[in-house]
């Protein structure tokens, strides 16, 4: 494929899409806003509850997307890619939950909600990916793509209910994170944001400083050496890469499944399987799947919203089965 | 025409009528029941190797014995367990007081009140639960011939926690828990079964789409308890951790009566399980239709495992933990539903005593403590089992 081709089947799709869920995110939403007030505001208006709600509410959050989008749809190519498994994702795998599970330990221990800064979670996230990685160079469980998911899940599972437990025994923790954990852009703004962007960009940067090495691994680890890459070297730059936009997006929007594997999976659609050019699209892809999740939940229990978290699981789980019932698992 | 496994008529593991008559001692160290191709009534009251005649007036049955002595065992493991169970809290009784105040309803008045007034409920929430969960998780193990399927990795419980808790937050009282809840855990089922293309076809396919299923009812949970009004919501809570507290009554009593009717026709089942762990073909020669039995068994195990979860929420853990129990105790033969009935119950109980004393008086829900305690050990079973590969 040429780089042509890539621009016109790849990124320029990406880019459209997420020009446009963008400005859905700052025009639509689910109070008394409508798409008008917004666009005049935007257009240099003067309607000053309309003013506050876009710049100082919808604003920030649709950054928040934007940043959060990114981070899990590279993370979830980098990942992908690391363990040569198509459904390897940070939220199947247990990587967003070793982060989550930090954050709660760290809050438990007297941190406050507002202080524990990213690095607790990209500590978790780290831990939980290396023991995804690990459980994936087993031999016996790592070849089977579809048992390393459940691993992941049956990990996920106790790491919450071990999370549960520390928040039924600390009243104070539990009502500082009870709007964290089921993943949320809501409320959070330019400060937090500014707090991971630096973890977030050495992160993005490490995976496309990797992705080559990474690219040559998959074809093994003796061809790899033979290359001249150093195959214990790049999977540990791969998992600090992961674990950091891991890490920071949990630490700013609490565990949001299924983006990490849904971005590749369409990125891979458009423009097939060459790692590079993967990254480039989800990169822009990411954020559009977050954003398109973030306006749908504002629409759909109106007056209400709806959790992050819960939207993309119900638009992830669906491409789960299809990416399971494909007749062969697409090969990394 | 029954399968060769089956030539020595079987029935239930304890059977209650009549008592032990005759044993074999002399064949007792052949480990495994190999029943001769002709068991046509010995004329001397002689049992196959490995198996226990038990016998009452005219009428004999064959029992084997790892499934005998396995259910005596955990039926004494689960009266202690239940005594404990009864005995402790703020207000300690003493174990056998316990027991004789519920099953003979003789004590103090103060014993009386907190054993069969306050704890006994649950206890008997929590057998029920734990029974129907062993029994489910046995059926559909040995169904889908993987030993990670069961009803809370492939989507049941969450379908069934989502309908129940949909049922609760619309309001009106008259449609009971087990009534959503079954229905959750049918449509769950019937999803996860239609997606992946049948049970047991692909290995693991069947249960990552499980997974899939799963988080999408648990995502829809997580939509209505979003929508719903805050006391609706605290009241359908209990439903998502999994909980043996303060069950409702109805829902209790449905549970048992749909486990006297759901248990003996599981063991009827099992005995046409044990040819379905041949292929189709094989299976249809031995005698067995295949279609219909794969429905009657899965029918089964949704009603039990929906009716679990109306009672006490998704307790995790239980339906994978008690039939391998059940298995390591019974050792190979027959599919040991009611060993892991009862092994489940013995689980189900102990955890529930753990998730009340260890932090005591604050209490953490069952639920959690099988998953705390449970993860570690379905991890180990996925990280080492080796996937079997079979055509």
């Amino acid at each position: 494929m040429t780089f042509r081709n890539v621009l016109l089947r790849g990124l320029l799709p990406a880019a459209g899409l997420l020009a446009v869920t963008a400005v859905a995110g700052l025009l639509v939403g689910a109070g008394d806003v409508g798409p008008a007030r917004a666009a005049a505001v935007l257009l240099g208006g003067d309607d000053p509850d309309a003013r506050f709600t876009v710049l100082h509410l919808r604003l920030p959050r649709t950054a928040v997307g934007i940043a959060v989008g990114a981070a899990l749809g590279v993370a979830g190519a980098v990942l992908q890619a690391t363990a040569r498994n198509p459904l390897a994702e940070p939220g199947l795998l247990g990587v967003s939950a070793g982060a989550s599970f930090a954050v709660v330990l760290a809050i438990v221990l007297g941190a406050s909600a507002t202080t524990v800064g990213p690095y607790v979670a990209v500590l978790g996230a780290a831990v939980g990916c290396l023991l995804a990685l690990g459980a994936a160079r087993l031999r016996g469980a790592g070849d089977d793509p579809v048992r390393l998911v459940l691993a992941g899940a049956a990990f996920s599972g106790m790491v919450g209910a071990a999370s549960s437990v520390l928040l039924l025994v600390n009243q104070r923790a539990s009502d500082e994170i009870r709007f964290w954990t089921v993943g949320s852009v809501v409320g959070r703004g330019t400060e937090e944001l500014l707090a991971v962007l630096p973890v977030l960009l050495v992160g993005v940067a490490a995976a496309v400083a990797v992705s080559p090495a990474l690219s040559a691994l998959t074809l093994g680890d003796d061809v790899a050496t033979g290359l001249g890459h150093r195959p214990h070297r790049v999977r540990a730059v791969a998992v600090a890469s992961v674990a950091l936009l891991v890490g920071g997006a949990t630490a700013v929007a609490g565990p949001v499944a299924f983006v990490g594997l849904v971005v590749p999976f369409a990125a891979r659609a458009l423009v097939g399987p060459d790692l590079r050019r993967l990254l480039a699209v989800s990169v822009l892809l990411g954020p559009s799947v977050v954003l398109l999740a973030d306006v749908v939940s504002r629409l759909v229990v109106r007056p209400y919203e709806m959790p992050l978290g819960v939207m993309t699981a119900l638009f992830g789980a669906p491409v789960l089965v299809a990416v399971v019932r494909s007749s062969r698992l697409p090969a990394l | 025409m029954r399968n060769p496994s089956e030539t020595s008529p079987k029935a239930r593991p304890e059977a209650p009528e009549g008592g032990p008559a005759g044993t074999v001692p002399a064949a007792a160290s052949v480990p495994r029941p190999r029943a001769p191709r002709e068991t046509v009534v010995p004329s001397p009251p002689a049992a196959p190797p490995g198996t226990v005649r038990l016998a009452a007036g005219g009428l004999s049955v064959l029992v084997s014995r790892g499934p005998l002595l396995a259910g005596v065992a955990l039926t004494a493991v689960l009266v202690a367990v239940v005594a404990v169970c009864l005995s402790v809290g703020d207000v300690a009784v003493a174990p056998l007081d316990a027991l004789r105040a519920a099953v003979l309803g003789t004590g103090s008045p103060r014993d009386l009140l907190v054993v069969t007034e306050l704890r006994m409920p649950r206890v008997e929430a929590g057998v029920a639960v734990g029974a129907a969960l062993g029994a489910a998780g046995c059926l559909m193990q040995t169904l889908s011939g993987n030993r990670l399927a069961t009803p809370d990795t492939v989507g049941l419980n969450n379908g069934a926690t989502a309908f129940a808790v949909a049922g609760v937050v619309a309001g009106p009282t008259s449609v009971l828990p087990p009534a959503t809840a079954l229905t959750g855990a049918a449509t769950a089922a019937a999803l996860t079964l239609a997606l992946s293309g049948g049970v047991g076809q692909r290995g693991y396919r069947f249960l990552v789409v499980g997974l899939g299923v799963g988080a999408v009812f648990g995502a829809a949970t997580n939509l209505i308890l979003s929508r719903a009004e805050i006391d609706a919501a605290n009241a359908a809570f209990a439903w998502t951790v999994g909980t043996l507290n303060g069950r409702s009554q109805p829902a209790v009593t449905v549970l048992e009566v749909g486990l006297l009717v759901c248990l003996p026709l599981a063991v009827v089942l099992a005995r046409g399980l044990n040819a379905l762990r041949f292929s189709d073909a094989v299976a249809t020669v031995l005698g067995e239709r295949v279609r219909p039995l794969r429905v009657a068994v899965l029918l089964t195990s949704v009603v039990c495992a929906g009716l679990a979860v109306a009672v006490a929420g998704p307790v995790g853990m239980i339906a994978l933990a008690a039939p391998e129990a059940a298995r390591r105790l019974t050792g190979p033969g027959p599919v040991p539903v009611l060993t892991s009935a009862l092994a489940g119950a013995v689980l189900t109980l102990s955890a529930d005593l753990v998730g009340r004393t260890v932090m005591a008086p604050l209490e953490i829900p069952v639920g959690l403590v099988t998953a705390v305690v449970g993860g570690p050990y379905l991890l180990w079973l996925l990280l080492t089992t080796r996937t079997r590969r079979t055509p």
